[in-house]
């Protein structure tokens, strides 16, 4: 039995006992080779679920809706091992409770789809380990390796001409997971510290912000790249951020779901002497 | 309508004789909003204030800027003025154009121009200043004095005299501290102990001292006026409220050749002990390393020999908890081992000691009985070199600081020797002598001139035995040449450093400490016994190297502190609190993490019926500092701080 199978006849049990008041996973796209987003909470639409390589976007950040969770039931979520990681930080922040989320754990290696063994969040502990030991795609890489033999410079003209397509549409902000805040800082106008118009200033000032809130957070699941209608490689500023944050703190984000927030913990044992 | 008064200081001519005030008024009296701009020499005086106080008066001011040195300078006295004079004295600002700007800057015009700069940006800052009124907190009148030594001591019974509650902790098993090793003091070499102990006795025999000796402070919480503290009673394994002191048990233990900390390995001890015969309190503690009956299940000859059935071997750690309003830290110093000095071979040659050791030779109550005597034969040395700055002043292998008692103690070291030992040679290699203080110099000229000390300016290279005599080659950088001496002794000018624990110890109560770990305080001139932290004052050697009569001094002022703190039934607390707006709070605790004073808690929004539909983060206002630490966290721009608005410093930042 596929896995795709597989999941759909333990999508129809959960939903069917009532064990889980919806399955989010992926169905049908606008064409053949996009899935988009699928909310199912009656046995009859379980075979509208989809389970391939074209399966990417990460579902997480539809679990914090406000209200999904708020009637302590639970919800079942197809996710990659990013999206685990999601679970494990939205728990760590309070968003949601992770004994209320029902993992159907995935990954994709090449064009095959394996499934992750475990129900909840914990359970996935191994599979995240394995990932903060293991180095990027090879072909992601060379454009990491590319960026960074940048000098200085260069850089700031490389991300001044990405920066400047930027339309202030904020799709990164919407599709990231971990923008829940109901008012973003952007929104805030009193005072408004980030110019909503865009131009150079404003434009920087949003994707560095950005950047600040996301270090030690973001999972690099790849949502806000994919949603840039002006296609600016947000991955890039992403994953070197995660870079930082392993390196100098040893934090990868999302092991687990009492992780404290790299930016805002410290620990008494620090050895900069401004730390009381 | 704003109608700020903006005036500008020259603070003689720290500003003045580089900022153009008359230009930085005349441009400030133009800028929007500026009813009134005036210059003078000297604002912080009585009559500069009054003209302050008149202009808010006259005009009806609604905010005022006052161009002039640091705020941490006079922020306070211009605030209050401001009030004297009927406004609301959150409403007035410094611009900091002497620090910032005057004494930093060597071109004239562009210090003008920057001075300009400044001051707009708080003009436009205090338009949106908003009237705040201190926040009053109650006082538990309860002081707590951490560590026994003379400066503790002196905090606790200043404070207790004046009729005010003290409990005084000590971790050792007594009173006394490093005071009470010292033989005489500097500089009327009168008998330490004769005048530590009674020190000793008052603390703990008065009505309003609770003393805990053998005892540690587990954790601190709260803030000024409102501490609570945990405290951990080490298990002595004696009963204190049975044990008369009677000291059978000592004399019996069959363990007794356990090397006596307060005779700095010069003389041993029981496994059941008292530091020292007039400990304070004089009731005996089991050291659990070195006990036979811990060791090896069989002994308790103690416990026979005890008529009062005061040992118990069963005694575990127990905790008291204490509300405390103000906290004296007098945690004392460690002096620097030396065995870092391979070449003046401490360690190695035991007849190489350091100053402490000197001290409890020369001390009647010491394991010589006050006779100087070599530690290796018991012979009584001939010749004795000093070694000063042995560990101090020296960047590479000890402390980059001056321990500053050194040159003392030394030279007094020289005067007792030379009395005691009569005929007896005494070398002090020496950098500089660091003889400030009242009668100081004289002693050390004393040491010179009547007690034959020979001083030889230079460093010593090499200590080495040849011939059962001390071999100290050196220099001697006066005479240009170098030296040897044959010595029967040496004595190590050791320096003075902080507690070894002393970081852990700051991090537990939250104040701040510097690269060697003396703790800091808040200003090194006008705040020199307070921590950065409220309620929480400095004592002692704990805050830098210090002699006794300095850290007596310190201890009392440490006292008024305290005293002025209780004075009052509430206490005023600066209104810069953190608060949250609850309808845009995410809930993800980021600023309960980051808080470092535990000042935000979660609360729960209900709902009618009492459901929970939100949580959000509360800022206790009693406990919050207003560091700000929460605010630069918050992603969703939640949290602000009173007195710091980011429209303030928005306004600011675009006013520059």
């Amino acid at each position: 039995m596929s896995i795709e199978e597989q999941y759909r006849t333990r999508a129809k049990e959960l939903l069917s006992g009532g064990a889980v008041k919806m399955v989010i996973g992926y169905g049908k796209g606008s064409t053949s080779d996009r899935r988009r987003p699928l909310f199912i909470s009656s046995t009859d639409e379980v075979d509208r679920l989809v389970l391939d390589d074209a399966c990417i976007q990460n579902l997480s950040g539809y679990l914090v809706s406000e209200g999904l969770l708020s009637d302590e039931k639970r919800v079942a979520v197809f996710l990659r091992p990013e999206g685990i990681r999601a679970i494990n930080i939205l728990a760590a922040e309070s968003q949601l409770d992770a004994e209320q989320i029902v993992i159907f754990g995935f990954d994709v290696i090449g064009t095959e789809v394996k499934a992750l063994k475990g129900i909840h969040v914990e359970e996935f502990s191994d599979v995240i380990n394995s990932i903060k030991k293991g180095a990027p795609e090879a072909k992601e890489e060379e454009l990491f390796e590319k960026i960074e033999k940048m000098s200085p410079q260069e850089r700031f003209s490389f991300w001044q001409e990405e920066f400047a397509k930027c339309i202030k549409c904020y799709a990164c902000r919407q599709a990231c997971p971990m923008c829940y805040c109901r008012r973003c800082i952007v929104d805030s106008n009193q005072p408004q510290w980030v110019n909503t118009s865009s131009h150079t200033l404003g434009n920087f000032e949003w994707n560095i912000v950005r950047a600040f809130h996301l270090s030690g957070r973001c999972v690099e699941c790849g949502n806000c790249d994919r949603a840039c209608p002006v296609n600016i490689p947000l991955r890039l500023i992403n994953h070197r951020m995660a870079e930082e944050v392993l390196g100098a703190f040893d934090h990868f984000a999302g092991m687990s779901k009492t992780q404290e927030p790299v930016l805002a913990s410290f620990k008494k044992d620090d050895s900069e002497t401004f730390i009381l | 309508m704003a109608k700020i008064g903006v005036f500008i200081c020259h603070c003689g001519e720290n500003i003045g004789a580089k900022v153009d005030c008359t230009k930085l008024a005349a441009a400030m009296g133009e800028h929007p909003g500026v009813a009134v701009s005036v210059e003078y020499k000297y604002f912080c005086s009585d009559p500069g204030q009054e003209s302050v106080k008149r202009a808010i008066r006259d005009n009806n001011l609604t905010g005022v800027v006052v161009a002039a040195c640091s705020p941490r300078m006079h922020e306070a006295t211009f605030r209050k003025a401001c009030a004297e004079a009927g406004l609301n004295p959150y409403l007035c600002e410094i611009a900091n154009i002497r620090e910032q700007c005057s004494w930093v800057h060597t071109d004239s015009d562009q210090a003008t121009e920057k001075a300009m700069d400044i001051t707009r940006s708080m003009v436009e800052k205090v338009k949106r200043n908003n009237k705040l009124q201190p926040i009053e907190v109650p006082v538990t009148r309860r002081a707590l004095v951490i560590g026994g030594g003379i400066a503790g001591i002196q905090a606790a019974l200043d404070i207790a005299n004046a009729g005010q509650e003290v409990v005084l902790v000590e971790r050792e098993p007594t009173l006394g501290g490093h005071m009470a090793q010292l033989s005489e003091t500097f500089p009327t070499l009168d008998c330490s102990q004769c005048i530590m102990t009674p020190r000793m006795v008052e603390a703990a025999q008065h009505p309003k001292i609770r003393l805990l000796t053998y005892a540690e402070i587990e954790s601190v919480d709260g803030y000024i006026g409102n501490f609570s503290v945990r405290v951990r009673m080490k298990s002595r394994y004696v009963d204190i409220d049975k044990c008369t002191g009677c000291g059978d048990c000592i004399t019996k233990c069959p363990a007794k050749k356990i090397s006596s900390e307060f005779d700095c390995g010069l003389g041993k001890r029981t496994a059941i002990y008292t530091p020292f015969a007039q400990s304070v309190p004089n009731i005996p503690v089991i050291d659990k390393a070195n006990c036979i009956y811990f060791k090896n299940g069989k002994c308790k000859i103690c416990a026979k020999t005890c008529q009062c059935d005061a040992i118990n071997f069963d005694m575990e750690d127990t905790f008291e908890d204490l509300e405390i309003g103000a906290i004296v830290v007098a945690t004392g110093f460690q002096v620097q081992n030396n065995t870092m000095y391979g070449e003046y071979g401490y360690g190695k040659y035991p007849d190489v000691i350091n100053g402490l050791q000197f001290e409890r030779l020369a001390s009647a109550s010491g394991p010589t009985a006050g006779k100087i005597l070599r530690p290796s034969d018991g012979v009584e040395p001939q010749t004795v070199v000093f070694i000063q700055c042995a560990g101090s002043r020296d960047p590479s292998k000890g402390v980059r600081y001056c321990s500053k008692i050194c040159c003392m103690y030394t030279a007094k070291h020289a005067m007792l020797y030379s009395h005691k030992v009569h005929g007896g040679k005494t070398h002090i290699f020496y950098m500089d002598i660091r003889a400030a203080g009242k009668g100081y110099d004289e002693f050390s000229r004393r040491a010179i001139e009547d007690d034959e000390a020979a001083y030889l300016r230079g460093r010593v290279s090499k200590v080495w035995q040849e011939n059962g005599k001390l071999m100290v080659r050196g220099v001697d950088t006066l005479l240009g040449r170098p030296v040897e001496i044959a010595a029967d002794m040496v004595v190590l000018a050791t320096a003075i450093i902080a507690q070894p624990d002393a970081k852990e110890f700051a991090k537990t109560i939250g104040i701040g400490y510097d690269e060697y770990g003396f703790y800091n305080e808040a200003h090194l001139k006008l705040r020199p016994v307070e921590s950065s932290t409220a309620g929480v004052f400095l004592a002692g050697a704990c805050q830098s190297p210090k002699d006794i009569p300095d850290s007596v001094a310190q201890a009392s002022a440490t006292a008024s502190k305290v005293l002025a703190l209780f004075s009052k039934d509430m206490l005023e607390r600066e209104p810069v609190v953190a608060t949250n707006n609850e309808a845009t709070c995410a809930g993800c605790w980021g600023c309960v993490l980051a808080c470092p004073y535990n000042a935000i808690e979660q609360k729960d929004i209900l709902d009618r019926s009492g459901k929970v539909i939100k949580r959000v983060a509360s800022v206790n206002p009693g406990l919050c500092q207003g560091c700000g630490t929460c605010v630069t966290f918050c992603r969703s721009n939640s949290l602000d701080l009173a007195g710091f608005t980011e429209k303030q410093i928005f306004a600011e930042v675009m006013g520059l």
